[in-house]
């Protein structure tokens, strides 16, 4: 197999979905967001964050903690120590593939 | 999307764009015009009464100003855009950037008022300063504003800072007085800032089910 075949073969593809993958970078770069800042952020209906968030949740990838923020319920999310560590593979991964990729 | 997504600068671009979504309610343009209006208005004051309440001015930010911004963030943004904890990198930078200034402008008060106490200030500094010091002053303010612009990631504190420079310069040429350029300074941030904070009422509205005591 190419070196380029293996190594978008190794893309995680839980994160590689377009939707997912703006959850996981919006997530990365703060230490956590309420579900309303999130759907902002991605312009996404709060079905479709929620299926998705359930996904990366299931993955261990994103923490949901329910708080109560000036007695207003917030769900807090989070990405865990799992899921920084695989938004960074992902990104290797993929950096790796694009770089060997033909003009 | 994927490709972007490798490149560090782009995930500072998302960094940069979630910390502006949380400044876009023009409160800090408010606050910040509040203070030059009022110290413009202290030194009016001053004038009048007799009483330095320019002096009082750095006391009233930290005691009453700062308190109604964490609140109106708490009361107004918050409840609109949702709650993002957005770490210790950019307080950091914030954290850092204050320090240097506050040590620089330490420093600068220091071998000032040594040259004072020592041997005299040699002349030309004093010509250099009271003669000139509005336009040090809006020199000033141009390069503090770009520096918190630049670290903060708001565009418009540039534009806040060429203002006072535009307006201290003039205001030298055309000798009006300094707590006018405040005062106008003041104004304009201040109404800036409450087109902003109108515009972002408009673009989020309160999501249903809001807390009745958050400001519609």
């Amino acid at each position: 197999m190419p070196s380029s075949d293996a190594d978008i073969q190794n893309v995680d593809r839980l994160i590689h979905e377009p939707s997912r993958l703006a959850i996981m970078m919006q997530l990365y770069v703060v230490e956590s967001a309420d579900f309303q800042f999130l759907q902002h952020q991605t312009g996404m209906t709060p079905g479709n964050l929620s299926s998705h968030l359930r996904k990366l949740e299931d993955a261990g990838y994103v923490e949901v903690t329910k708080e109560f923020v000036d007695r207003t319920p917030h769900t807090a999310l989070k990405l865990t120590r799992k899921g920084r560590e695989a938004f960074k593979e992902y990104r290797r991964n993929v950096k790796r593939f694009i770089e060997k990729f033909p003009e | 999307m994927v490709k972007i997504v490798t490149k560090q600068d782009t995930l500072r671009e998302v960094e940069k764009k979630t910390y502006m979504s949380y400044h876009q309610d023009g409160l800090l343009d408010i606050i910040i015009g509040l203070y030059a209006l009022a110290f413009g208005l202290g030194i009016v004051a001053d004038k009048i009464l007799d009483f330095s309440f320019a002096a009082l001015m750095p006391g009233i930010l930290i005691a009453i100003v700062l308190p109604i911004w964490i609140q109106a963030k708490r009361k107004i943004t918050l409840p609109r855009i949702g709650y993002v904890n957005i770490g210790t990198k950019g307080s950091n930078k914030l954290f850092a950037l204050l320090l240097g200034l506050s040590v620089a402008g330490l420093g600068v008060f220091f071998l000032f008022t040594m040259m004072t106490f020592q041997n005299g200030r040699p002349e030309w500094i004093d010509t250099i300063l009271f003669q000139y010091g509005m336009i040090w002053i809006g020199l000033g303010a141009a390069v503090i504003g770009s520096l918190f612009a630049y670290t903060m990631g708001l565009k418009r504190l540039h534009g806040y800072g060429l203002l006072t420079l535009a307006l201290f310069v003039s205001g030298y040429f055309l000798s009006v007085p300094f707590e006018y350029l405040l005062l106008v300074e003041g104004s304009v941030i201040i109404t800036s800032g409450a087109v902003l904070l109108a515009r972002f009422i408009r673009k989020y509205p309160l999501p249903k089910g809001a807390p009745h005591n958050a400001v519609q």
